[in-house]
This record gives structure tokens, sequence and C-alpha cells, in this order.
């Protein structure tokens, strides 16, 4: 094997070959953005830092004050099955099912450092795990309905009237609920547990790679 | 899915088997291109030998692209990728020993177990002062410990404290590396001295 | 001219960059495999520790540094990853030594000095050496090749400080080598 290596090097530099190897390689690396060579932004301990803070939860009565207000940053994000989202959404509200999360078509939508994305679904499950993807993938301004549509019915469209020995604070809120239910047209709905659990969905790859260690190494 | 160990798709003993299939593999590689010689080791020294830069940096750029392409192709991913702390303090004044050690003795140690290998001598006498380096250290530990402790900056990549992307950064050591290369072949051809 | 002819004369070394290519795939293959680098001053100090345990267990339960290897390392400290890769490297050099038939036991020194200066200033440089890695966290394999190959900061100032060394001290022990 050394012989025809030797033949090699009588023939052309060794050290001009690399180089013509080794530059397009180098070039095509270079040109390559950093996030494609990072599947995660985030790392293990950073994404349990932020899932433990529970800081991604907005409430109701939060969101049906933006609404009414008109917040220009809102940007409400169902994401549960398009028959669900037909039937009833919440006004403005964009429609990315989870399982297209991860879609080219909506990859504008949620990667952006502009408008607030509050992910919503019938109950708190699986708004919380769009959540956690996106949040693993690096998107900034991502929050969760905290009790989704369920909740939101109970408090915002059907408020239950405190009684009359009730804190202020209490009957202070329920105006505030009464006045949003009509503002948003609400009144008497029926329930929107149409029976499809939300409980058992696969949660599993998330957290297998979040458990994932760094090897020691050194030395 | 890279590294193999972590995704658990290989065993604790497999890794160790293949740690030492891929140390022969380390050996193999550096006694073949001659590392297992001091002379040709200080050759960069002086001019006369390039050996240990050419090889040094076409490893580490080969690497380095390596990597990057792996980590496109979601064939490992680098962020469990073991990356050296940085110590300040501790890092250059080790730096600055081991390179007093290095121009003294002509081997390192992956180098030393080389030339040992093949029954170079002074191999076996520079592995042997190791021991005795590493005991030194050992034994006098509280003397430097807070040295050694000293500015812990975290595991940062060059390329972010550049701010650069990973595969930007890789570019420049390419170019810079051919850079030396061109350099390295116009000493030797200035300062020759016969083949060890 | 002698010098000219031994030149010209084909090397029986492997030609350096691709001596350096496959050293880097050797480095790939760790990484992807092991998740690290490669390494060597690691094996010496795990050895060491070893020893230190068996000769000596009072000393090494009281001392700090090999409590400190204790808590991080366990009970084996033979057992780890650098050890392997180093019976590799033994195996693996010898393995292309013996096919080149470089294998032959003999001082390799600078026809201009004796032997015997050549072991001294082996056996003083493996001294600096081993303390030197262990203060700067690793060698040349450890530190600075495999801390190249991942972008790391640390492996980038050993290797900066190593080599900037060795070249400022070369003036003083040229007539070591040349």
């Amino acid at each position: 094997m050394i012989n025809t290596i030797n033949k090699i090097n009588k023939t052309m530099n060794p050290r001009i070959l690399l180089a013509l190897f080794i530059i397009p390689l180098g070039l095509i690396i270079a040109a390559v953005p950093q996030d494609t060579t990072h599947p995660y932004k985030l790392n293990a301990s950073q994404l349990l830092t932020e899932a433990t803070s529970s800081s991604q939860f907005l409430s109701t009565d939060a969101i049906a004050d933006m609404i009414i207000q008109n917040d220009p940053n809102l940007q409400l994000i169902d994401v549960r099955t398009p028959d669900e989202f037909l039937k009833f959404s919440l006004p403005g509200a964009i429609n990315v099912p989870l399982p297209d999360l991860l879609s080219p078509e909506f990859s504008d939508i949620l990667n952006q450092d502009v408008k607030m994305n509050i992910f919503y679904s019938n109950g708190t499950l699986h708004a919380n795990e769009a959540w956690m993807i996106t949040t693993q993938l690096g998107y900034s301004n991502n929050y969760v309905l905290q009790g989704g549509l369920n909740y939101w019915a109970e408090t915002i469209m059907n408020p239950t009237q405190p009684s009359s020995t009730s804190p202020d604070e209490e009957i202070a809120k329920y105006d505030f609920r009464k006045g949003a239910s009509m503002a948003l047209g609400g009144g008497k709905t029926e329930s929107l547990d149409n029976g499809t659990p939300d409980i058992k969905v696969p949660v599993k790859p998330i957290i297998k790679k979040a458990t994932k260690k760094k090897v020691q190494g050194g030395c | 899915m890279g590294p193999l160990i972590t995704y658990e798709l290989i065993s604790q003993d497999t890794n160790f088997l293949l740690a030492f299939i891929i140390g022969i593999g380390f050996g193999f590689v550096l006694e073949s291109s001659g590392f297992s010689s001091s002379r040709k080791l200080a050759g960069i020294f002086y001019g006369y030998d390039a050996v240990v830069l050419k090889v040094f940096f076409t490893a580490a750029i080969t690497a380095m692209l390596g990597l990057l392409f792996f980590s496109l192709f979601d064939w490992i991913d680098l962020d469990l990728v073991y990356v050296n702390p940085t110590y300040l303090y501790s890092a250059i004044g080790g730096g600055v020993i081991m390179g007093a050690g290095f121009i003294m003795g002509g081997y390192c140690p992956g180098t030393s177990f080389c030339g040992a290998s093949i029954g170079k001598i002074d191999a076996f006498v520079f592995i042997f002062g190791l021991f005795i380096g590493v005991l030194l250290f050992s034994e006098g530990y509280p003397l430097w410990e807070k040295f050694f402790n000293a500015q812990f900056l975290g595991y940062p990549k060059i390329s972010t404290v550049l701010g650069l992307s990973d595969g930007i950064f890789a570019f420049g050591v390419i170019l810079v590396a051919l850079g030396m290369f061109w350099v390295a072949d116009w000493a030797e051809k200035k300062f020759p001295q016969p083949e060890y | 001219m002698a010098i000219q002819e031994q030149i010209l004369k084909k090397t029986k070394y492997l030609n350096p960059y691709l001596g350096g290519v496959l050293l880097g795939l050797v480095l790939l293959a760790a990484n992807f495999v092991s998740g690290r680098g490669l390494g060597a001053s690691g094996a010496i100090k795990s050895t060491l520790v070893t020893v230190v345990n068996a000769v000596a267990p009072n000393h090494a339960e009281n001392a700090k540094f090999y409590q400190e290897e204790a808590i991080s390392h366990g009970e084996k400290p033979l057992k780890s990853w650098l050890v392997f890769e180093m019976m590799g490297v033994v195996v693996g050099g010898f393995l292309s030594g013996s096919l080149a038939g470089r294998l032959k036991l003999k001082v390799e020194h600078s026809p201009k000095i004796t032997s015997k200066r050549r072991l001294a200033f082996a056996l003083a440089g493996g001294i600096l050496f081993g303390f030197g890695s262990q203060l700067g966290r690793g060698c040349t394999s450890g530190s600075a090749l495999s801390g190249m190959a991942v972008i790391s900061l640390g492996g980038f100032i050993s290797m900066a400080a190593i080599f900037g060394t060795a070249f400022a001290l070369a003036y003083f022990f040229r007539k070591n080598w040349i």
C-alpha cells in the first residue's frame, strides 16, 4: 500500500489533493445554517427548568382580556383536529392540529418573535405537548391556555355566580367573566367534552430524549 | 442515532471493547505516520519535519467536518458529545508545563505508548516520568487545588465565543490549516535533516 | 549530496496527510460510538490511582485527590474507557511497527548526544508532561486534538499553550535534536 501511495505522491502533490477535496466540503458545511446541524436548541436540563417553572401557563381570564382588548400580539393556536376546530374555536384562532405541528406550512407561524403563540386544546395536555416541542426547538413566545376550552367554558362562557358572601375579588372576577362572555358571544353552550379523552398520548419520545446524559470524557 | 452509548444502542461492555478497537486504530495510524519516533515529533519545532502539524491539523479538520456532517444527516446529536471544559488558568498553566515537557522529552503520552510498543527505550523512560509527574500532582494536590479550579468558564465552543456558526468556523480552520501546510512544506525543504 | 539523496529516497512512513485523514476518522468513530474523543493521560492517572489504592489505602482515603477520584470514577478506576483505549494503542502500534519492520529495542537519539543524555531528558520531559497533563485536564490527544474536533475553547487554549511554549523553548534544547 505504501508503494501506491508513493506513486500518488509523485504524480500529484497530496497537499493539493487534500485541499481540493476538503475545501468544497468546508464550503458546504459553512453554508448550512446553525439550526439544522443541531436538532434541539434546548438541552434536557434547560427544558426541565422551563417545564417546572410553569411560566408558560396563562389563565382563561388573561386570554379573555386580551381578546376583548384586541391585543395585536395575540395568536391563538388550536391544536385539536380540524373537525373540532370547525365546531367551535376561540376568536381569531388558527388550527394547527398537533400531528401537523412540525409541518413546514406552520413553521412561519410558530417560529417567530413577534406574536405570543398560545396553544389551547380541550384540556391542557395536548396544548402543553405542543409547547414542549416548540420550546425544545428554540421557538420563543410560546404559552399554554391553562385548563383549555373546558375551563374556558366553565369560567368565561358560563361563569358560576358567586354567593353574595364571597370576597370582593370573587365578585369582581365574576362580573368580568360575565362581561367577557357576552362580548365573546357566550351564553349557555353545551359541554365541550364530546368524549375524546385527553389522556393517553405517547409522551414517551420526548421524555426519553430529556433523560439523555452527556458522556464524561477528557484527559 | 449517535452517540451510540448515550442512546443505549450498545452496552457499556461493548463500549469498552470498541474503545480497545478504536485504540488499535489510533495506535496503528500514529505509528504508521511516524509518531513513534521522538525525533520526528520534535521536528516541527526546528522546521525539518512537519509531520505533527500535518497529521494533527488534518485529523482535527477531518473529525470536525465529519461531526458536523453527521449532525447534518441526523446521525449524531452534537449536544450529547463531550466538549472539553474551559478552566482558564489551569489550561494555560498546564499547557506551558506540557510544552516544556514536550520539547525536552520529545513525546506526549499517546505517542510515548506508540514508541514503547515498538521498543523505544526513551519512550519507556518517558512513560515512567509520566507516572512520577502525575504522582507529584496528586500528592501535592491541596497546594494547587485553587489554581486548578480557577476561572471555570463552562464548556464553551470557540464558535459561540466568536459569534460564528460551527460551519463557518470549521471552514475558517480549514483555510488556516491549509495555509500552515503550505508553510510547513516550504520549511521542510529549507531545513532538511535525514529521516529516522 | 547525502542529505538531498536521503530526502528523495522514498519514505517508509505513511503520507502525513493520509495519516491525518485516517486519524480524523478514528476520532470521528470514537465520538460517534462513545460520545467522547480520544485521550491518553487519563489512563496514567487511573493506573496510578489503582496502585495507590492498593498500596496505601489509608492515604487514598484521606488525601483529597484520591477522594475526588473515588467519587467521580467509582470503585474500579481501571475499568475506564481510556485504559481500554490505551491497551489498544499499544497493540496497534506494535502491529504497525512489526508490519513495517520497525521493531527494535533501542534508545532513539540524535547522533550528536549520548543516549544517557537522551534518557535523562526523556525522564525530565515525562515528569513535566505528567504534571502538566493533570493540571491542564488533558494532553495533546485528549485536550488539543479531541478538543479541536468538537471546537472546544479549553482544548484550543491547551493546544496553543503547549505548542507555543515548545516553540519558545526549542532554541534552548536544539542541541538534543539537530
